[in-house]
């Protein structure tokens, strides 16, 4: 199980006057079978906490550590935007980021293709999707490298509702079986709160305002009580550190 | 996708279906016959107003006409003289274009550098700006026949286009999806062959189309001042000898060969590597 342990992360970007704080002295352990939810307004650092988490970023100052039962974990990562080639197919997309490129790994991708039932546009280009379809491919591409710890930036913020519905149930059933560490950033508190057993509240400058568990049973529907309430809990949290207002 | 248009649209039944894709089908074949003539119209007027000309309006020694090129056509390919001709002007356009593209690209390569900008940003200028004609009467002047002298000639007038080219492909490479690859720990070597590379061809390709249909130019200039081989050559022995009608011929050997190559050999690559861009086009 992947552990990460997150000790006084600080990230500005620019000097100067320049100067943007993108995180603040964050700290934070998330580990083992969880689903993480990062929420909070725009430009708060959600996305620069899942760059640096990823290693595309690096940070101006502190540590961070995530380890695979002592080794090095391997992360998926699904982006705002869809990030594919548009010089390969779907099908060549996936492949472009898995360690192997045997049959096994070609069923395997078509499997998560199939998921987010895109089964039958292997061979169509990018450019020939629609934007949704684009970000499905995102999703079906960090899946199928089956990674330890997977990394969520507002995947489905892009989709229709019913889409975004139907990949939350499977996203949840992913979780569920693998027990796989996941986190996920979205500004939709409702999304949060159905999904995760932990949502951690950002606010603007990169502070790690809150730290909520959501101890309640899986499955979660929105329109259970409890969900409501724990839902309307979190944002009493945000009208508190007025982060409304931003 | 099949709609069956006209039922759909009145009371009266169709006798067969007609479906969109024969509609659609229909109007391709149409447009395809439209541009056929059009082109073909075109060449019959010029070579038409070209054959009266000959003899109504110059002389026909000045001016012969088409059938009278055809004829010389025939007799130099016959001579064989066409194919060595050919075979020179084209390996030093091959060999010019290559270096021109090796230093060009290298020059695009290390412009990154701030130092390197400025170093040669007067030069690119003056490289993309001037004309061809300048390097081949200067690289005349100083090489007369010898063989680097056309070649000279090539690189120093097309080397700024590729390094332009190249300079502006490396300054918009895609910063995401670099970032995505790396953090899917995807190796340096894949990722600058299936994002760098393809990223960058279209780039190259361009700067390499340029270089070779100005190279063409250059060279046949150089060959008419210079050289004892190639098209340009042949074409100042003929016109020397006062020979208008294998002056003519070579010239329109010259477009047949250039068009042959751009519409044939170009278009095949463009088609071949840049598929996934008629993909995106033909949505
Ligand atoms: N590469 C960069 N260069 C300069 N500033 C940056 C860069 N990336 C992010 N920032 C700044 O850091 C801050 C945090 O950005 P980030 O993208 O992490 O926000 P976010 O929480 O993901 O917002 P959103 O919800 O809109 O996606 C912002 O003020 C942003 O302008
Ligand atoms: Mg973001």
């Amino acid at each position: 199980m992947a552990e990460i342990k997150i000790r006084n992360l600080h990230k500005e970007f620019g000097t100067g006057a320049d100067k943007v704080v993108a995180l603040e002295d964050v700290n934070l352990d998330m580990g083992g079978h969880v689903f993480v939810s990062i929420v909070g307004p725009s430009g708060c650092g959600k996305s620069t906490l899942l760059n640096i988490l990823s290693g595309i970023e690096t940070p101006t100052s502190g540590s961070l550590e995530i380890t695979q039962s002592g080794h090095k974990a391997a992360p998926g990562y699904v982006f705002q935007a869809a990030r594919l080639l548009p010089w390969r197919t779907v099908m060549d997309n996936l492949l472009f980021v898995q360690q192997d490129k045997s049959d096994e790994t070609r069923a395997r991708c078509q499997k998560y293709l199939e998921m987010v039932q895109l089964g039958d546009k292997g061979d169509k280009f990018p450019g020939e999707l629609s934007g949704g379809m684009q970000q499905r491919v995102g999703i079906a591409r960090a899946f199928s490298i089956e990674p330890d710890v997977l990394f969520m930036d507002e995947p489905f913020s892009h989709l229709d509702a019913i889409t975004a519905r139907s990949l939350r149930r499977e996203l949840h059933t992913m979780w569920a079986d693998t027990g796989k560490t996941i986190i996920f950033v979205t500004h939709d508190v409702g999304e949060a709160v159905e999904l995760s057993n932990r949502i951690l509240v950002f606010a603007q400058g990169g502070r790690l305002e809150d730290d909520i568990t959501v101890d309640l049973d899986f499955p979660r529907d929105a329109a259970d009580e409890e969900v409501a309430i724990a839902k309307a809990s979190v944002l009493r949290k945000f009208e508190e550190f007025d982060l409304l207002a931003t | 996708m099949i709609a069956v248009v006209t039922t759909m649209t009145t009371e009266v039944p169709a006798p067969d279906r007609v479906t969109q894709e024969d509609i659609e089908e229909a109007a391709r074949r149409k447009e395809l016959i439209i541009r056929w003539i059009s082109r073909i119209s075109g060449y019959v007027v010029v070579l038409g107003l070209w054959e009266w000309a000959s003899g109504a309006v110059l002389e026909e020694n000045l001016l012969p006409g088409p059938t009278r090129v055809l004829q010389t056509a025939v007799e130099l390919f016959q001579d064989g003289k066409v194919f060595p001709a050919f075979g020179a002007s084209l390996s030093r356009i091959l060999l010019g274009v290559f270096l021109s593209f090796i230093i060009g690209s290298m020059i695009g390569i290390i412009t990154q550098n701030r130092w390197f900008s400025g170093f040669f940003k007067d030069a690119i200028t003056i490289g993309l700006t001037s004309p061809g004609l300048i390097w081949v009467l200067i690289t005349a002047l100083v090489f007369g026949n010898r063989w680097f002298g056309p070649i000279l000639a090539i690189i120093l007038t097309t080397f700024a286009l590729v390094s332009v080219n190249v300079a502006e492909g490396i300054g918009s490479l895609p910063k995401d999806t670099l970032d995505m690859a790396r953090a899917f720990k995807v190796n340096l070597v894949d990722r600058n062959r299936h994002i760098v590379i393809p990223h960058l061809a279209p780039y190259l390709f361009t700067g390499l189309r340029f270089s070779f249909s100005i190279g063409w130019k250059v060279t046949v200039l150089t060959e008419i001042f210079t050289a004892s081989s190639g098209i340009g050559f042949e074409l100042r022995i003929a016109q020397i000898l006062f020979r208008q009608d294998e002056v003519l011929t070579w010239i329109l050997l010259f477009f047949v060969f250039a068009l042959f190559l751009e519409k044939v050999v170009l278009q095949a690559i463009e088609d071949r590597f840049f598929r996934w861009r008629k993909e995106i086009a033909s949505t």
